[in-house]
Parts: structure tokens; sequence; C-alpha cells
């Protein structure tokens, strides 16, 4: 039986030096270089696999700047069949309450849907929402933690595994549903160049501003996030000795000086 | 191909000025209170005094009232007892429905909930349904007691920065706590309360269902729980090199953790990830070898009394962060501390005997 999956994804800055709007509190992404949340392709790879398994079609729709546009067709390399990118500043510095409404009419436009994929977590922002939120506004069952899945084909359920933290659980959910998948649950495939090229011949990238989603524009964006952030700061450090033992040359010498050091503080 | 899906209209927001005083959902599995849910209590606590109101602990189930006077040992104003068969298994949204009509019985001004695994499922979902928003992961919390507003803070971007969010007019103010940042209150049992056993909620049934629950045995100590913690990360370059970890752990009567990169490479289990997308741990003892110290790893071992840190490379960010650093190869550093050890005799602390070289390491 075919399935018709979309996979959110996000795009995020790729690195640890983030800088913020002093006055809004929101990241600032200019001169930052960005790549496809690396925990979303788990989600993909996830994605593909179910659809060479039963056959369908595999949707990525990521609500991002326009440069997201690249990482949509990294995707499409990977072997999605159809990226959609959704853009506007209408929803700009959302909180993950008003990107999750957005992406759930996103979703209610491609219907017909069976499945919804998501990564655990981002690497800008580590939250988990957009799962349980889209799910909620979508009124569709969900469970977090997946890493295997097959669809039961006489009943049009999927039944998934999951692990958390001293289970592993298997549940059966009727479909439309949505599926977070473990951050650790496979091993994303490579782009090939024969999908490559497809996505430069195809330019499959479907461009969506409010212009097709057509959203009251007071509950998108920073105008519809009930979260703000009112300040960041640099996360104090937390005070250290820092003492130094140069051990290149004497490794005896330098397990004395720490095991003496360990026990003067009470320890081992 | 699956039939349309039926919206849910949009959720009745609950006002401002209607809503009074803090609850936390306490989860109850396998016939205990969660100790990370009765660690919210030290912060809820806090923040209740600010703002001269009540903490509500709010737990359900099915057959759990024993539990019920757990949470006054601790310090909670109120119990709400939710305990129904229906209640018998978990389900996000099923368990997620019946906080949001305490919530809406109750309208507390905040809603905490541990950031379990369970929990950051199913917290999102009762935001949502509440129409108000949610912070993940908070590792701190302070009041605005001019306008009631509860700063959640968390450490988004890689653990750099800490943010301060806020939710000025959506009420209740939602957040999920990370584990072991916040001391679990000192307990006094002859701290007794009355509980509230509420009856008046309705479990709908769930629409998925629990085909199988298996316990995966676990018989090594937690790394959360481990007063000494040798760690493990790029550096160490092999599998066969955290066998080294292993011994110098073993030697110490500690475990073995890890760096993102090390779980990455399979060399050690995701359970043992130490930093932001791993666990927060506070040994007595932490040391880091191979570990480059990234501020996501450096985040993890915030609460750790001791650092100790062996890295072959002199700028390495890890020895910003430790109190013992050892420049030198690894190789020859460990071998050397593990036959001083032997030599010495150095007691190894009663309670973390058990792991014998080569239980932790994935097989």
């Amino acid at each position: 039986m075919p399935i018709n999956i979309i996979v959110g994804v996000k795009w995020v800055p790729n690195t640890t030096v983030v800088n913020v709007d002093s006055t809004t509190g929101t990241l600032i992404r200019e001169g930052v270089p960005s790549i496809i949340n690396p925990h979303d392709l788990n989600g993909v790879e996830f994605a593909l696999r179910l659809k060479e398994k039963y056959g369908g079609a595999v949707t990525a729709v990521a609500m991002s700047p326009p440069a997201a546009r690249s990482g949509l067709e990294f995707l499409i390399g990977m072997g999605v069949d159809r990226g959609v990118l959704i853009t506007d500043r209408a929803f700009a510095a959302a909180d993950t309450f008003a990107t999750s409404y957005v992406l759930a009419k996103a979703v209610e436009m491609l219907f017909p849907v069976d499945l919804l994929i998501f990564g655990q977590e981002t690497i800008d922002s580590s939250t988990s929402h957009i799962g349980a939120q889209v799910s909620s506004w979508l009124n569709i069952p969900y469970v977090y933690y997946v890493t295997d899945a097959q669809v039961m084909e006489d009943n049009h359920r999927l039944r998934v595994e999951r692990s958390l933290e001293r289970q592993t659980e298997i549940y059966d959910l009727p479909m439309p549903c949505t599926t977070v998948v473990s951050m650790k649950s496979n091993t994303p495939r490579p782009v090939t160049m024969q999908n490559k090229f497809r996505a430069k011949l195809q330019k499959p990238i479907e461009i969506w501003t409010n212009e097709v989603l057509k959203l009251d524009t007071s509950r998108t964006g920073l105008r519809g996030s009930p979260t703000v952030v009112s300040r960041s700061v640099p996360t104090p450090s937390v005070p250290r000795k820092k003492l130094m033992f140069d051990g290149r040359e004497k490794p005896t010498e330098a397990a004395k000086w720490l095991l003496d050091s360990l026990s003067k503080e009470g320890i081992a | 191909m699956s039939k349309p899906v039926q919206q849910l209209p949009w959720p009745v927001v609950l006002k401002k000025e209607e809503c009074k005083g803090v609850m936390i959902y306490a989860e109850c599995f396998g016939g205990v209170v969660n100790e990370v849910s009765l660690q919210l209590l030290t912060p809820a606590k806090k923040i209740a005094g600010k703002l001269g109101v009540e903490t509500t602990i709010v737990m359900f189930g099915d057959k759990i009232s024993e539990l019920a006077q757990e949470p006054f040992s601790y310090g909670a104003d109120r119990v709400i007892l939710v305990d129904d068969p229906k209640l018998v298994t978990y389900y996000p949204n099923v368990f997620g429905d019946v906080l949001v009509q305490l919530v809406k019985r109750e309208k507390p001004e905040l809603v905490l909930v541990a950031g379990t695994l369970r929990g950051r499922e199913m917290a999102p979902y009762v935001a949502n349904v509440l129409g108000t928003g949610i912070t993940a992961d908070c590792t701190g919390f302070d009041v605005d007691e001019a306008t009631r507003d509860v700063l959640q803070i968390r450490p988004p971007f890689g653990a750099t920065m800490l943010a301060h969010i806020k939710t000025p007019k959506h009420r209740p103010q939602m957040a999920t706590v990370r584990p072991n940042v916040f001391q679990l209150p000192a307990r006094d049992e002859t701290r007794k309360g009355e509980v509230i056993v509420e009856t008046g909620i309705s479990v709908r049934p769930p629409s998925i269902e629990l085909v199988s629950s298996q316990e995966v045995k676990k018989d090594e100590v937690a790394i959360e729980k481990a007063h000494v913690l040798v760690s493990g990360g790029k550096g160490i370059g092999s599998r066969d090199g955290f066998k080294l970890v292993e011994e110098l752990a073993y030697a110490l009567g500690g475990v073995v953790a890890g760096s993102r990169k090390a779980v990455d490479a399979g060399w050690v289990t995701h359970e043992r990830q130490v930093g932001q997308t791993g666990k927060t741990v506070k040994p007595l003892l932490y040391i880091a070898v191979g570990i480059s110290g990234s501020a996501q790893h450096t985040f993890g071992i915030r609460e750790a009394k001791v650092v100790a840190a062996i890295n072959i490379d002199p700028d390495a960010p890890v020895f910003e962060s430790a109190d013992y650093c050892i420049l030198g190869d690894y190789r020859k550093i460990m071998p050397a501390i593990i036959d001083e050890i032997r030599r010495s005799k150095l007691v190894r602390p009663a309670d973390e005997f058990k792991d014998p070289p080569g239980k932790n390491l994935p097989s």
C-alpha cells in the first residue's frame, strides 16, 4: 500500500558561534553558514526507507528563510520527491507555537497524507516541540523517539517501535499520524549524482509565501508567538582551578600529580 | 489514502488575571513518583514564594493513591490525585488531556513538567491545546514580580548562550525542566497533607494502542547517579582506545561516559552521553579524556565538583573548564594513572563497585 509521507525539516546555522540580536533576542542568521538540521536527516532517511518498502511519495517541508532552498535541493538529491519551502516575512521570528500553526496549515494543503515525520530536535534550539504541536493542530495521534516502523496493510495502521529511558515499546497508530524519529535510529544516505541532477534539472522546490497559505498574520511569526526571548546572555562559566601539568614527557609524574591533587580534594 | 483530518477549533485561552499558583505534573510510572519530578519543587517553591502563591503537585495513573503523600514530604502545598483504571497505560495525548482539564479547573499561572522523554513528548501537546506557549529544557527561573511573568531560562544555540524567555500575555506559562539541574528538596516524612482526589476528569479512549513494552535490563550505574565519571571523546580515536577509558573508570570505582562525538562513533551508548543533547551529570569527579570541550559538552558538567582533563592539544577549550589539566597522550597518561592507583592501593568509593570493564561498551 503506497503511503504519502511529509517530512518536516529545519534550516539551521551550522556553528556553535552564534550572534543574537540584542533588541529582539532572536538569532541573527546573516553570515552564518546553514545546513539542514542533522537530526531531520534521520527523519528523511526514515521516510525514504518506508517509501522504498511500500511505495508512495515523500515531500519535505521547511519553514525557513529563502536560502533554505539549497537545503531542500540536497534532500531531493537524497531521493525526496518534492520540496516545499514556506517562506514569508510574516512567519519570521516565530516561537514553536506559531511555527507549528503554519506547518499544520501547510500540511493540510498537502492532504491526503498518511504519515508526518519530524526529527527529534534541532541543533539550534533543541526543543522537541514541533512534532507534538503540529499533531495537536491536526488532531492526529503521535509518538516520539521512534526507531522503526512498518505499515500494517490490512487495517491502515502503522506499527512503530520506540525507546524510552528504560523501555522499548511497540505501538499501533491509525494513519494519518505523526512519528518523531529518534536521533540515533539510522544513518542518512548520501546524495546521489543522479538525484542531484534531477534536483537541478526539474527545480522542484515550491515556494509558498502567505499568498499561498493565506493565514491571519496575527497568528504567525513574532506576533503569533506566546513566548518571547526577553534577553540572551552568554552562559556564565563555572569557576575552575585550571591547573596545568605537562605530562608529554613525564606521564608517571602527571599521574602522581593528579592523584595527589585528588586526594587533597578529598576524592580518591 | 487517509481521510482528511478534523481540525480542533482555536483553543480557548485562559486569562492572565484569573490564573494563580504553580502546578507541577509529577510522573508516576512503575509504582514510584519520579524523583526528577520532585526536583521541580525546588525552583517551584522559590517562584511561588516570590509570587505569594501555593505549589500544587498533580499526579495521575492507576492505583497510585499510596504515592500521594510523597510530594508533601518534599514541600508541596497541595496534591491533586487522579486515580483511574483508564490511566493504566501512558499515551501522550490521553495523559496530556487529563493535564489540560486540571489546568482549566485549577487555573495555575505556571505549569512545570520534568523534561524526561515522556515529559518532553507530552508537554508541548498540552501547551498547544491550551493555546499557550512552552519553553523546553529549562535550567533556571526568575520572576518579574511587577508583571508576575516567570523568566524561563534555557540554553539554546549550542549552550553558548542562556536565553531568558517569557510568556507575557498567555497563561499558564509552561516549561519542561532539565532533569538533575535542581536538587531534590530535603525529605521531611513528618510533613503531611490532605490529598485532593479529583474524580470529575474524563479520560478519553486512546486512538493508539500500546502493543508491548519491554523493560531494558540495566544493571550498571546510570551516569546521572555516578560519583566518578571517566568520559571519552573524539580524541580517543577508536573502540579499542575506549577500553582504556573503561579500565580507568574501573580502577577509580567509577563509570564510563562519553561526548557526542564518541557516541556518534559508536564507542559508547547514547544514554551515557554527557552534554546539552545528552545528560547533565553531577559527579564528585569528572575526568574528560580526549574531549575538546565544546560549550555543549561542558554545559553538562557544570555541577561536577572536580573536573580533570587529559588532552594532547594545549589549546583544547576543555582546559578552560577543568581544575586539573594534563597535557599529553592519553595512551601514556591513563596507564600511568591506573598503575599508580594499583600501586598505592587507593580505596574505591564503596557504592561504585559494580562495573567491570567491558560492561558499558556497546556490543
